[in-house]
């Protein structure tokens, strides 16, 4: 495996979350850069959960500055979770059990592996910074506890297969197939990887929940749309969601 | 085709537009097979009108100061309606399809809220699609003079959010 040219690396022993670090250090850039702690001591999750991070497992941001505007450059969760697919499938040699749910999590056996939130900064002419923050589980999988009522059930790599990988070794897969994806968007668009993100998705066609502050939409779970969004055909007749908490 | 199956053809497809309009569906597609290369497929589909995210562009032919006497109970509706505020030239609209959150977490203060100053580049909101938590920056230094989305509230791409003068 060959560290992807153009992108810099640090690997940070502790650091509070890699996506405040990588928001500190996004006006400094010169090119795209995976931040890697070996401790977060204040991982996030999406609307201010907390990630939980015990130790050994893996917890990273690339941080980047884009071209585009901002609804495009969001469809990096996409490249992102086909990544961290094909790390783990690179890593552990097997597909099947690996699946990928909407927009951005990588479930191993019906459980919860890895988690992705993006941040960015930016209006309609184009985004100052994008910031791609990666957990997975590796080694432990967060206490029950820390659950929220009706979330995927977390799993580890460890557990589920029995390999040990550190977070280096992970990041290097990572690192790897992000690359690849990235320039495979910036040449084609989002087409490819929306094929290659729906040959790979969970309950396609099936009836799935999704969840806003605000409302919740049931419906068989049709195709993710060239603009990125969830659409369930449900009662009402078809719906299109760009933002939701998913659940099965 | 017969002038019979035409007007059978005609009366079927009337009669699935009214089933779209009744169960309030957006598409409805049927074949329906007659007899060997005999079949008519026919696909019905109609706009929907999307829950009012985008401003209701409302024709100003009463002006702002006279409505108060024209309706009354309507008035403040009626003054803040007349002007959209899409072409405000304060308005910061949303770069995406999306949900607006006021709040960098659930619990925890608004970003802004009316009547604040905010420098160029300072978060106003977050609009989040597919997991992305989009910051808007304030695209100028100046007053927070009205916010016009819900925290939680869908927004279409160019909605405007904030006004910032």
């Amino acid at each position: 495996m060959t560290w992807p040219v153009g992108y810099g690396k640090r690997v940070l022993a502790e650091v509070d979350s890699t996506l405040d670090e990588a928001a500190r250090i996004a006006g400094e850039l010169s090119g795209p850069e995976w931040i890697l702690a070996l401790r977060q001591t204040k991982g996030r999750g999406r609307r201010g959960r907390d990630w939980k991070d015990p130790k050994g497992n893996f917890a990273a941001t690339l941080v980047m500055r884009p071209e585009g505007a901002a609804d495009q450059v969001a469809l990096r969760s996409f490249v992102a979770s086909l990544a961290l697919f094909d790390a783990c499938v690179a890593l552990t040699g097997r597909t099947d059990g690996l699946a990928l749910k909407w927009p951005n999590d990588v479930l191993l056996n019906g459980g919860k592996l890895a988690g992705i939130l993006l941040e960015s900064a930016g209006q309609g002419s184009g985004v100052t910074y994008l910031s791609i923050g990666i957990g997975v589980n590796l080694m432990e999988t967060p206490m029950k506890e820390w659950l929220e009522p009706g979330a995927v059930w977390p799993v580890s790599l460890l557990s589920e297969t029995g390999m040990q990988v550190g977070p280096e070794d992970f990041l290097e897969a990572l690192a790897e197939a992000y690359a690849r994806y990235e320039q495979q968007f910036v040449t084609y668009g989002f087409e490819p990887i929306r094929t290659a993100w729906l040959a790979r998705a969970a309950k396609l066609g099936e009836v799935i929940t999704a969840r806003t502050a605000t409302s919740e939409t049931e419906g068989t779970f049709e195709t993710v749309d060239a603009q990125g969004n969830l659409v369930l055909n449900s009662a009402k007749g078809r719906v299109t969601i760009p933002a939701a908490d998913v659940y099965f | 085709m017969t002038e019979k199956t035409h007007e059978a053809d005609v009366a079927f497809i009337k009669a699935l537009a009214e089933l779209l309009r009744e169960n309030d569906l957006t598409e409805l597609q049927v074949k329906r097979d007659y007899g060997e290369d005999d079949s008519l497929n026919v696909r019905v589909s109609r706009q929907t009108v999307v829950a009012a995210a985008a401003p209701v562009q409302t024709v100003a032919a009463v002006p702002a100061a006279a409505a108060p006497a024209a309706a009354p109970a309507a008035a403040p509706a009626a003054a803040e309606a007349a002007e959209d505020p899409a072409s405000h030239p304060g308005a910061v609209t949303s770069p995406m399809v999306g949900t607006v959150y006021l709040q960098p977490e659930p619990g925890a203060p608004s970003f802004i809220k009316v009547g604040d100053s905010v420098s160029e580049g300072d978060t106003l909101l977050i609009v989040e699609a597919m997991k992305t938590m989009n910051h808007i920056p304030a695209p100028k230094s100046g007053t927070v003079k009205r916010i016009l989305v819900e925290d939680g509230a869908a927004v279409e791409f160019g909605s405007p959010l904030v006004i910032v003068e």
